[in-house]
């Protein structure tokens, strides 16, 4: 049952990734612009020396065809802009900065969020919970351009403490910021829907049944609570996860990260079609395959979904 | 207890923010931007823009490639650190003939390739051959043009041949010659009979030997070059189709012939031996030697570009010319480029060293350069915001005024503004040394070339506030009351506006403007807001109404006919104005035929001058480059273009010879500049 569920998910993705893709090239080309074009006017003869080159004199169903040909054989071709990288190179270098950020922002995210909110949900109205609810509330509504140069202020620019931006490697001080700032708003959606989750879990039959069995308030708390308590937890980790490894724009950017999320703002600011179409061909199969891979979890995580 | 444990967090983090806060106002009071350390040895981190498009010279265009260029390669000339003249770089001298048509250059021996190559005149016929290529589509070549049959091979143009005789046609028997629309463009203003081949021969024979006197041996592709321009016409059926409906008559002249496609060795580029290089062009072309540092005309090795391909500029395959060469490359995260032993000058390079960092956010590289991991930017990378709060004052802000202009174009196709005296008394009533202390960033320039940046060049004098003068010129052009006066109430207020395309400092510059307007005459003309792409069109359409502001243009090099020639083109081109006029295009022509340089900058000035006088646009700033460098980083410049040459840079460890100011650019003598103090 589950493997017919999976290949039938898996058989769904691929003419949805198409569309996405069809409709991101018909885009670009609405967008004005074009990925040669600059502030001075350039002389006639050179821009079509330029679209020969890259095939742009060509009716559009034959560019079409060949960026879904390109798209079969799971080769994005060169990026426009930077003529001598391919797209799949691009991918490949981009994809373990974004994720490194992505993941560790992440599971920062998780370990204080799903304590907290855990913490939170045991002594409901304490002053715990009021202080971390609170801060929840504040990490929701900070908007991490707001955050992220707040951080930089205090501990780069003001205590010369850590480096204000830049890439250095897996590990290095340099990720501390970005990290901190990526990781502030899952933190504080995990926390509030870990308490939301365990509250409601914590009030439920079998939570009484468990303590009437006599188990220690640990054993009920560990063993039977979180599990029904986290799911809410688990269908916001798809996506959540999906979008922070395929890079996150606007800290990549405050932060120099060469990432993911940086180069696909870039790309679009450049009009690079090829590197357009790359990312989000890549952006939408990760959110497709993280949105199955919740999906597969939950039916080990709650006993009571069947497929 | 937790609770506690929470608030105390809290207020840990609440207090470190006060501290930090008071930390910052501390900061405030030093002379320096921020932490002053030098970094360990001669290396020199530095921000040079976004991630360069190509390390391929001849494949960029922009400034931030420029940059990285002049470390990676070495040109026939480079720029000078101050004035950003040509200096000699691979070409030890040259010589220029009297109507600047051809220039010599003579090649050092000793230049190498970083893998130990020799560079000849071999080299650059390749190099610059290579950038004209049609299949490469280099946005640059266009500044080469001016080389003999450039723009033909570069726009696929070919040479009309008699079949029976082996003739080629000449451009002057395709009359009217100046008006020819072909592929080429070679307009040329030879006489409208052509005199015989064997006049045209002696003639010839006579201006080449004395030509080969002063520079280099006569060759027949010298003759070549030098034998009347040979007609071009687009080398494809389809072009020549078009080409043939605007101009029946070409049709006619050139039925029953056939066609040559121009090739890369018809190009005015010749290796006289391995260490003369003769390029020649297609009209007096003084102002070609300015555009020589440009990286297009930088030398790359051919085995190395012809054996990997658009590869050649990856760190495993990369072989280049300049100073230094690339030891590793991340893109969007840094480009270290080290030392280059075979570079002719090497003993004078100081820096072990170059990090560039590409980065496009203008507050991240501050907080670089504040927290001490950057040790200079290029221009324009302080954010207003920072200026106003006081980065302008301290000592390693650099401001200079930068080889552009910004100005406002005038459509003088519609009234009223195709009166010459109401665009002059628009012109009279701005005040910009008001608008140049409001922008912060940009002085005031009431010429339309650039003043006081072109060494030697006598800026003619421009508009200044002149109320009474305005107003009297618009009385003139008809808009008086009964008595004479000017009445703004008479002005056509509803046939004018100033469309400006989007941007903040866009729409503070066109409010400054119009407010000046209305208290000095008056007359309130409205703003218009236009997104770019539409801006574009209906600039190049000349569809707006009065006013375009927002235009800039920054000069491709340093002499003023990079912004005089903007209106040498009627249709398309930047002109955009409407304005043409042939006693200006012949005004710069002859200025071009000069050959001392004093002499033709005097005539040039006179031709502004005309410019300014018809006014086809409104004068209104020149940009300063505003950029930062810590006091220890010497040998680099604010010079007009910020292209530093990086061999004079170096790192300065001794605290006491520390820049307290923005360096001297008042000596310009490149041995003061070149020693190390």
């Amino acid at each position: 049952m589950k493997f017919r569920f999976i290949v039938r998910r898996l058989i769904v993705t691929v003419p949805m990734v198409l569309i996405v893709i069809t409709l991101t090239w018909g885009l670009i080309r609405l967008a004005p612009g074009n990925f040669y074009s600059t502030e001075k006017k350039l002389p006639p003869a050179i821009e079509k020396n330029i679209r020969a080159k890259y095939g742009l004199d060509k009716p559009w169903y034959v560019q079409y065809g060949r960026m879904m040909w390109n798209i079969v054989r799971l080769d994005f071709g060169n990026s426009l802009k930077y003529e001598n990288e391919t797209v799949n190179d691009i991918l490949w270098r981009t994809l373990p900065v974004s994720a490194t950020i992505g993941l560790l922002a992440y599971l920062l995210a998780l370990v204080v969020g799903v304590l907290t909110g855990t913490l939170a949900a045991l002594k409901p109205n304490s002053k715990l919970d009021y202080v971390s609810m609170a801060l929840a509330m504040l990490g929701i509504s900070l908007p991490n351009f707001v955050l992220g140069p707040i951080l930089v202020l205090v501990f780069s620019l003001s205590l010369y403490w850590l480096p204000p931006a830049r890439w250095n490697g897996f590990p290095s001080w340099n990720l501390v910021l970005p990290v901190l700032t990526l990781s502030a708003i899952y933190m504080a959606y995990i926390a509030r829907l870990t308490r939301a989750g365990m509250l409601e879990v914590l009030r439920s039959d079998y939570i009484r049944t468990a303590r009437a069995k006599g188990l220690s308030e640990r054993q009920v708390v560990v063993r039977h609570a979180l599990r029904g308590g986290l799911l809410p937890v688990v269908s916001f980790t798809g996506p959540a996860l999906a979008i922070l490894i395929s890079g996150t724009v606007v800290v990549e950017r405050i932060f120099a990260m060469p990432g993911l999320g940086n180069y696909f703002i870039n790309a679009n600011l450049n009009r690079d079609e090829p590197l357009i179409i790359g990312i989000v061909a890549f952006v939408s199969i990760a959110v497709l395959v993280f949105n199955l891979l919740v999906d597969i979890a939950y039916a080990f995580i709650d006993p009571r979904i069947r497929y | 207890m937790p609770d506690s444990k929470a608030v105390r967090v809290v207020a840990f983090v609440l207090s470190a923010a006060l501290l930090a806060a008071s930390c910052t106002t501390q900061a405030k009071k030093s002379e320096f931007f921020g932490k002053i350390d030098p970094p360990a040895g001669q290396v020199l981190r530095y921000i040079t823009g976004s991630e360069p498009e190509s390390l391929d010279p001849q494949m960029s265009s922009g400034q931030p490639e420029a940059r990285i260029d002049m470390a990676l390669y070495d040109g026939l000339a480079e720029y000078h650190p101050k004035t950003m003249e040509p200096i000699p770089a691979i070409a030890e001298r040259w010589v220029i003939d009297e109507d600047a048509t051809e220039f010599v250059f003579f090649l050092r021996h000793d230049a190498k390739f970083s893998n130990g190559d020799p560079i000849t005149a071999q080299d650059f016929v390749y190099t610059i051959r290579r950038g004209f290529r049609p299949e490469l589509a280099a946005r640059a070549a266009y500044l080469g043009y001016d080389i003999q049959y450039a723009e033909a091979y570069n726009s696929l143009g070919a040479f009309v041949r008699d079949p029976q005789t082996g003739r080629f046609l000449l451009a002057s028997e395709a009359a009217p010659a100046g008006e020819a629309k072909n592929a080429g463009g070679e307009a040329t203003t030879q006489p409208a009979a052509p005199p015989t081949e064997a006049e045209q021969e002696a003639e010839l024979r006579k201006e080449l030997s004395r030509k080969g006197e002063e520079a280099a041996p006569d060759t027949p592709f010298h003759h070549f070059m030098h034998s009347p321009a040979r007609l071009v016409v687009p080398a494809d059926e389809k072009g020549r189709e078009k080409t043939f409906k605007a101009d029946p008559k070409l049709q006619a002249l050139v039925a029953g012939k056939e066609f040559v496609p121009v090739r890369a060795e018809d190009i005015g580029v010749e290796a006289v031996d391995d260490y003369t290089l003769r390029i020649t062009m297609r009209q007096p072309a003084p102002y070609f030697l300015g555009l020589v540092p440009h990286q297009f005309f930088r030398v790359v090795p051919q085995k190395v570009v012809e054996r990997y391909g658009v590869n050649w500029t990856k760190p495993e395959n990369f072989v280049g010319s300049g100073p230094f060469k690339l030891q590793e490359h991340r893109p969007y995260n840094n480009l270290t480029v080290v030392r280059n032993p075979y570079y002719w000058d090497a003993k004078n390079v100081h820096l072990d060293q170059i990090v560039f960092y590409p980065l496009e956010d203008q507050t991240t590289m501050m907080n670089l350069y504040k927290a001490g991991e950057v040790d200079a930017t290029y221009n324009h990378t302080v954010p207003a915001s920072w200026l106003k709060s006081g980065v302008r004052f301290m000592k390693d802000y650099m401001d200079a005024p930068e080889n552009g202009s910004n100005y406002w174009q005038i459509n003088t196709t519609k009234p009223p503004m195709d009166d010459k005296r109401v665009r002059r008394a628009f012109n009279l009533a701005v005040d910009r040394k008001a608008l140049g202390d409001y922008r912060v960033v940009s002085k005031p320039n009431s010429s339309f070339v650039p003043e006081g940046i072109l060494h030697g060049y006598p800026s003619p004098p421009g508009y200044t506030l002149n109320v009474e003068e305005a107003k009297r010129l618009l009385a003139e052009a008809g808009f008086k009351d009964a008595s004479g006066n000017f009445d703004p109430k008479k002005f056509p207020v509803d046939q004018v506006e100033i469309a400006y395309n989007t941007s903040e400092s866009n729409r503070q510059i066109a409010e400054f403007v119009q407010a000046q307007w209305k208290q000095n005459l008056g007359v309130t003309i409205p703003l218009r807001n236009v997104e770019w792409k539409t801006f574009q069109d209906m600039r190049s359409k000349l569809q707006y109404k009065g006013f375009a502001g927002g235009a800039g243009w920054s000069g491709d090099y340093m002499d003023p006919f990079t912004y005089l020639s903007l209106f040498t083109t009627k249709e398309g081109g930047d002109n955009m104005t409407g304005w043409y006029d042939p006693k200006f295009v012949r005004m710069l022509d002859e200025a071009n035929r000069q050959p001392e340089q004093a002499v033709r900058y005097q005539m040039l000035s006179k031709a502004e001058a005309y410019l300014l006088d018809a006014a086809p646009v409104i004068t209104l700033l020149k940009p300063a480059t505003s950029w930062m460098k810590k006091p220890y980083v010497k040998g680099m410049y604010p010079n007009p273009g910020t292209l530093h040459a990086w061999k004079y840079i170096y790192i300065e460890h001794d605290q006491a010879k520390w820049d307290q100011q923005m360096p001297d650019m008042t000596t310009d003598e490149l041995a003061a500049v070149a020693a190390k103090e």
